[in-house]
């Protein structure tokens, strides 16, 4: 058992993010009238609502004990990081050396030891990608490495 | 059109080989993705989206369809084999499946759950006529304050019932409609919250959303718990077999799901996952003896097997007669029509008759077809579960890259979607719920236009949701919802 964390740390995120959302809307956009709703008129009243739930959220998480949930940090890091990097490389290394590094770096955080295992894994799964949107779908993507 | 002359019509589409074969090839893959654990109907069907761009409008949303009702089927493999859900609608189904496994009658569960799941459908698929040619009529009559007025109790709905902090789903709600305001504003061509990004202009994307949010977030939760389960039993022909004893004890429960899952697959908001819970605990209450149930009460496959596959098929009656998605897979479906030009309206039924008499016939072959191949096919199924979620996980992150990257071709989606999973992840770990606030994101956005709308035609004046009787009941209706949470609340204080 522990402290709600999460309620704690959500509620005051969501309670944050809306008043910052209400004070942009008021500085930037029209708030208009009843009649005629401008740009801000939804953004203020959301930010405003969003606000009061956060509050709503956060504040009676200060006395409450739950269950102390794991949040998984390796998995997060490893499966975002490999998306991050197809993202950034697929330009620069093309559709297949992107892939491959996108599954080796994604199966790292696999609770399972051993190299033999990922490396079989990149192959098979960079051809299939081969077979499946070069040749079948004949994806318009860069394939190779581009040369600069 | 007669009913009998749209089936005629209907089954004219659907029996057309270059759609027969979409449909089979989606209600196939619809049971594999809800097979393996991680994998729901959501994340195949975004990655299928695209690839809906080649096809006729018949074939991509009978396709789609099946993907979703064959995912309903799939997910109640995993539930009783290995007490892991295969898809969220699926989850009630451990509760009984599990204990039936562990007992020997992992068989008879299955059967129960394939026979629920085919009823509902089937009962599913009427009803969905009856309602769609109703509201189509009735629609005619409705104007922006009626649409502004169900949407929002849609939303409130989906907030409130089932769900055990209606904060935690509201702010969810609302976070979702804030996204949905980023983008060009229809109405003023003024950009909100787009901080100067060109790629931002037409707002956050629909499918890089659904896939960071459902997708990614899934994959990382699972990469740990989907390991740790032990090899599923092995479960022959002859053990599907009921006994004479668990028949009886299935036409009420079936029954009352179908009619419970139709109800609330109608109602924007509300949908399959909802009602599977709300059928579990109505057969709970309506049992004579309740103590059976967590220890292997067939009545808890049965009904909520129904009732969710009767809400996945009648979740197409406000997506196809109102143009309003009840929840976000019928986003998606709907973002799929639009593609093809088609709006989805109270006009439908009159402008589109193939597209929606197909898809009609549609879902019952795809059922009939899901029932009599999945019982001998139920070896494969199980054997599916043997392969490990590592194997599976890395392919995924690739096919949601290449999935979101075709939609428009920008890297800067791929980098949206990551920073979108993270999220999720963290939300969903703090049970927050994802589905809400992509159902804020897609109706919000309609509910500002017609807001706007009905306020400017009434000139300002925020009586025009009262007055207008139909309005009013949504209204009455809404407030009801957020009143009864409440009033428990200071009751049990």
């Amino acid at each position: 058992m522990q402290r709600d964390y999460y309620d704690l740390i959500w509620g005051g995120i969501l309670a944050l993010l809306g008043l910052g959302v209400a004070a942009y809307a008021v500085a930037h956009y029209d708030f208009g009238s009843l009649r005629r709703m401008g740009p801000g008129f939804f953004p203020v009243l959301l930010g405003i609502g969003l606000a009061g739930l956060g509050t709503i959220i956060a504040v009676p998480a200060f006395g409450r004990t739950t269950e102390a949930r794991a949040f998984a940090w390796p998995e997060t890091i490893g499966v975002i990081g490999s998306l991050l990097l197809f993202g950034l490389l697929l330009n620069r290394l093309g559709l297949m050396g992107s892939t491959a590094i996108t599954v080796l770096v994604a199966s790292s955080v696999a609770p399972r030891k051993g190299i033999l295992w990922r490396l079989v894994l990149t192959v098979v799964v960079t051809a299939l990608v081969w077979v499946l949107f070069v040749l079948g779908l004949d994806m318009s993507i860069p394939v190779w490495p581009q040369g600069y | 059109m007669t009913t009998l002359e749209g089936l005629a019509q209907g089954l004219n589409v659907a029996l057309d080989p270059s759609v027969l074969i979409y449909s089979l090839f989606g209600a196939l893959l619809g049971t594999l993705v809800g097979v393996l654990p991680g994998i729901g109907a959501m994340a195949a069907i975004t990655l299928l989206l695209p690839i809906t761009y080649y096809i006729s409008s018949q074939a991509a949303l009978v396709m789609l369809a099946a993907v979703y009702y064959g995912a309903q089927y799939g997910g109640a493999v995993a539930s009783i084999l290995l007490r892991l859900p295969g898809t969220p609608q699926s989850a009630v189904t451990t509760l009984d499946g599990y204990p039936m496994a562990q007992q020997g009658r992992a068989g008879v569960a299955l059967f129960t759950a394939m026979i629920s799941s085919f009823a509902g459908s089937m009962l599913g698929i009427v009803i969905l006529v009856m309602l769609a040619g109703w509201l189509s009529d009735l629609a005619t009559s409705f104007g922006a304050a009626e649409y502004t007025a169900m949407m929002v109790m849609g939303l409130v709905a989906a907030s409130t019932v089932g769900t055990g902090r209606p904060a935690k789903a509201l702010a969810m709600v609302v976070l979702g409609v804030i996204l949905g305001c980023v983008g060009t504003d229809v109405n003023s061509g003024v950009q909100r919250f787009t901080f100067g990004q060109v790629q931002l202009l037409d707002g956050i994307n629909l499918v890089a959303l659904a896939m960071g949010l459902f997708g990614l977030a899934e994959v990382i939760g699972n990469i740990r718990k989907a390991e740790r389960h032990g090899p599923p039993a092995k479960v022959s022909l002859r053990q599907l077999i009921p006994t004479r004893d668990d028949v009886r004890h299935l036409f009420a429960p079936i029954t009352r799901g179908t009619l419970l899952g139709s109800f609330f697959g109608a109602l924007p908001g509300t949908g399959s996952t909802i009602s599977s819970f709300l059928s579990y605990a109505l057969e709970r209450k309506v049992s004579r003896n309740p103590e059976r149930f967590g220890h292997g009460a067939i009545e808890g496959i049965a009904g909520p097997e129904s009732a969710n596959n009767s809400a996945s098929i009648t979740a197409f009656v406000p997506t196809l007669t109102l143009g309003i998605p009840g929840d976000p897979i019928m986003a998606l479906m709907l973002g799929a029509l639009v593609i093809h030009g088609i709006q989805p309206g109270p006009m439908m039924l009159q402008d589109h008759p193939n597209m929606f008499w197909g898809l009609v016939v549609s879902f019952g072959i795809g059922n009939l077809f899901l029932l009599i191949l999945n019982l001998p096919l139920i070896g494969i199924w199980v054997s599916m579960l043997r392969i490990p979620f590592r194997w599976l996980y890395p392919a995924i992150i690739v096919f949601v890259c290449l999935g979101v990257y075709s939609v428009r071709g920008a890297t800067f989606d791929i980098v949206m979607v990551a920073g979108i999973g993270a999220i999720g992840y963290a939300l969903a770990v703090a049970a927050f719920s994802p589905a809400l606030l992509l159902l804020g994101f897609v109706l919000g956005p309609l509910i500002e236009t017609n807001m706007r709308r009905a306020l400017l035609i009434s000139r300002g004046d925020a009586m025009i949701f009262i007055e207008r009787p139909i309005a009013c009941g949504f209204v009455i209706a809404t407030v009801l919802l957020l009143a009864v949470p409440l009033v428990k609340r200071i009751r049990t204080r």
